[in-house]
């Protein structure tokens, strides 16, 4: 497989058939793209990969327990301060046995994890075993690390079940692999982590974990502008993955705190001063 | 943020790492080991991107290993050096690894050896060397503590003092260390210095269902 | 019959042999012989010159001895124009491996990779086989003295004593005979003129048509080189009774 990568590739030629003036040469090469007004092209172009880079607005997360994996994810997708979407599936399921999150590009995640998909499956083929989710998330990390620099966004965890028990890796386009018991990524994941941290304990059931990934994705949304729509929780344990959940976080707004009526005197006070 | 570091004693080299895998203000991971081993009686700790550590002292492992095979031999610590120092060269010009090193190794001829190479592929011979934040404050630490022909136990009682003041000190300080060794007996994990407990991998059979 | 395999080196013949290998090693039987030995502190190689034509410039230089780098030198029997190109590489590797450790190449690195280079024109088509065969001599710090030979084919072996070159096999055998496990330096100097002179076709042995180098640790411990010169050569030649003392033949 082969990537057009024409439209990566920099324009400095319309420069160098301009001859003495610019301008005119602008006019000459009135087909080609419209190239952005800015003197350092290198530099903007940088400028522009980062813009995309580090943000990753989203919030996923999966941690290791007792019983296997829980997994959980948002479901929104942004671009810049407009909503694109409030169903997107960012948990990627990459074969019955283990799943993949999705934050960063979204493109490059789905993109990587059908590839990964496929190894994982010839694999599979090729040795009569499922492949274990260290290989897996080693060979997407390998993967990730050839196109380092290129432009790739990709900010994953790659969970599942083998011969080993549960596992679970997070792999970035940075080429970062880190084996792990709890991990969350995205935009969001600071406030993730603070409910994930101080909620967790190795030897909950599936419910109190299935709740403790939903509860975090939950306030992860209500603080990052980034994340939100429904909240799905996946479980992987011995027999594979299932969908627990997948709930409508301002629904979940409401049924962790539910309207109180009181005395609506005071505040409407407050308002007015 | 990250230190590594290490020193030379008396038939040893004893190599320290902190644990801490980082990504902005996030702190992913704090039970990371940082200290790999090229082959029986060799040690690299490296500090940098996380992604270009990995893969460039596992590239580094696999070739010692291949080298050994081939040839029935296996390289001296030097040599592992100098083969290091000229891969980081290479690839500093086409796609440099941001990734620094300790190596520390030992040998029948030669005895204990500490080699330090930075990104840039500057190699010394060192008694003592540090990489990171951390490298501020345990570089003047050993610089007075440190003599030569140190005992395991003299040596043990200096790294903790590093890391004590790296805990107190350094602002991004982080909270768990790995100690390992380097002698005529081999490589081995020495110590950890833990002061946050990350959740342990799963052990299986508390998982059968 | 064999015509039809014969022409390419890269073809077997229904017997599964490689004629062109087996042409190169015919021609190294008739060059120039060379005898290498091991001794416990150092090794030995002696190789003889042939004299073409009286008008012919006598070299000031080694003909058949090449320092490939401080640690190890070989003994050349063969084309000679194949030799170099092969000796240039050989001494290319063992920078190349300085370059890339920052230590010298261990010996048997060095031939094995120079063995490569040799093998590949066995078996890649349009070239043929380098007619050289090399005896290696050379120290490293993990197998000490070492001495090797090496073939057309590629193949290359440890020896305690080795000869290539016309009459190896005589040589050889009288090897096999009279070499003994702790043989020192000097008699393993001495057991190489004599071989030698018994197997050259030539009648009188003279320092003009003998080359002799010793690889040896010195008093300070460092690997060296050394070319006997033409005149210690000629005493020696006297002292070990091989030769009649130069005066009385002239």
């Amino acid at each position: 497989m082969k990537f057009d990568t024409s439209g990566l590739e920099s324009t400095a030629s319309v420069f160098g058939t301009a001859g003495g003036d610019l301008v005119d040469g602008f006019a000459a090469a009135a087909t080609a793209f419209e190239l952005p007004a800015t003197k350092d092209f290198d530099g903007f172009q940088k400028e522009a990969v980062q813009m995309v880079k580090p943000a990753k607005g989203t919030t996923t997360l999966a941690f290791i327990f007792k019983e296997g994996v829980i997994v959980a994810a948002d479901s929104r997708a942004s671009m810049g301060g407009y909503i694109s979407s409030q169903s997107v599936k960012k948990i990627i399921e990459i074969n019955p046995y283990m799943l993949g999150t999705m934050a960063g590009g979204a493109a490059d995640c789905q993109f990587w994890h059908r590839n990964l998909g496929i190894k994982c499956r010839l694999h599979e083929l090729a040795n009569k075993r499922r492949i274990s989710v260290t290989g897996a998330s080693k060979l997407l990390a390998n993967i990730l690390f050839s196109y380092r620099g290129m432009g790739l966004s990709v900010g994953t965890m790659i969970a599942g079940w083998d011969e080993t028990g549960p596992g679970l890796y997070y792999v970035d386009s940075e080429g970062g692999r880190l084996k792990g018991t709890r991990f969350s990524v995205g935009s969001g994941s600071p406030y993730a982590y603070g409910v994930l941290d101080s909620g967790y304990r190795f030897d909950m059931s599936i419910e109190e974990a299935a709740e403790l990934g939903r509860r975090a994705i939950y306030h992860a949304t209500f603080r990052d502008g980034a994340s939100g729509g429904v909240a799905s929780v996946y479980y992987v344990g011995p027999n594979g993955w299932t969908k627990l959940s997948g709930d409508d976080v301002s629904e979940l707004h409401y049924k962790y705190y539910p309207v109180v009526s009181a005395e609506t005197s005071e505040p409407d006070q407050m308002v007015e001063a | 943020m990250e230190c590594v570091f290490g020193l030379v004693g008396d038939g040893f080299v004893i190599v320290v790492a902190d644990t801490s895998a980082v990504n902005s203000i996030l702190v992913h991971k704090t039970n990371e080991d940082k200290i790999m081993k090229l082959d029986s009686h060799k040690l690299v700790a490296a500090s940098g991107e996380s992604g270009d550590r990995v893969q460039f002292t596992e590239y580094i492992q696999k070739n010692v290993a291949l080298y050994q095979f081939r040839n029935g031999i296996p390289l001296t610590t030097a040599a592992a050096a100098n083969f290091t120092r000229g891969e980081l060269a290479t690839a500093l010009r086409k796609n440099p690894y941001m990734v620094n090193i300790l190596l520390a190794g030992y040998d029948k001829e030669t005895g204990p050896s500490l080699y330090y190479i930075d990104y840039i592929a500057t190699l010394h011979k060192v008694d003592k060397g540090a990489f990171g934040y951390g490298s501020y404050f345990c570089l003047s630490m050993m610089d007075r503590h440190y003599h030569s022909g140190m005992s395991v136990e003299k040596a043990v009682e200096l790294v903790d003092k590093c890391i004590m003041e790296i805990r107190s000190r350094l602002v991004v300080a982080p909270p768990n260390f790995v100690i390992k060794i380097v002698d005529r007996d081999g490589a081995r994990e020495y110590a950890w210095r833990e002061s946050v407990k990350d959740t342990p991998v799963a052990q299986p059979e508390a998982l059968e269902v | 019959m064999s015509r039809r395999y014969d022409s390419r080196t890269t073809i077997f013949s229904p017997e599964g042999r490689l004629y062109q290998v087996e042409y190169a090693m015919e021609a190294i039987g008739n060059a120039g012989s060379a005898i290498g030995i091991l001794s416990k502190d150092g090794v030995v190689l002696v190789g003889e010159k042939k004299v073409t034509s009286k008008l012919l410039q006598t070299s000031t230089s080694t003909e058949k001895m090449y320092k490939i780098d401080d640690h190890v030198a070989c003994a050349v029997a063969g084309i000679m124009s194949d030799a170099n190109i092969l000796i240039n590489t050989a001494r290319i590797q063992a920078q190349r491996y300085t370059f890339a450790y920052q230590e010298p190449m261990p010996v048997e690195q060095l031939v094995q990779s120079l063995c490569d280079t040799k093998q590949g024109y066995t078996q890649f088509g349009g070239l043929r086989p380098f007619g050289v065969s090399f005896l290696f001599a050379g120290w490293d710090k993990n197998y000490g003295f070492q001495l090797y030979m090496s073939d057309p084919s590629g193949n290359y072996a440890g020896w305690k004593a080795a000869a290539i070159g016309a009459n190896n096999q005589a040589a050889q055998s009288m090897l096999k005979q009279d070499y003994k496990d702790e043989i020192t330096r000097e008699d393993a100097v001495q057991l190489a003129l004599k071989v030698l002179s018994k197997t050259m076709d030539s009648t009188s042995l003279t320092s003009e048509k003998l080359e002799l180098a010793e690889v040896f640790l010195s008093p300070s411990g460092n690997v060296k080189y050394q070319v006997c010169s033409p005149d210690t050569l000629s005493k020696l030649l006297v002292k070990y009774g091989v030769t009649q003392p130069a005066a009385e033949t002239s």
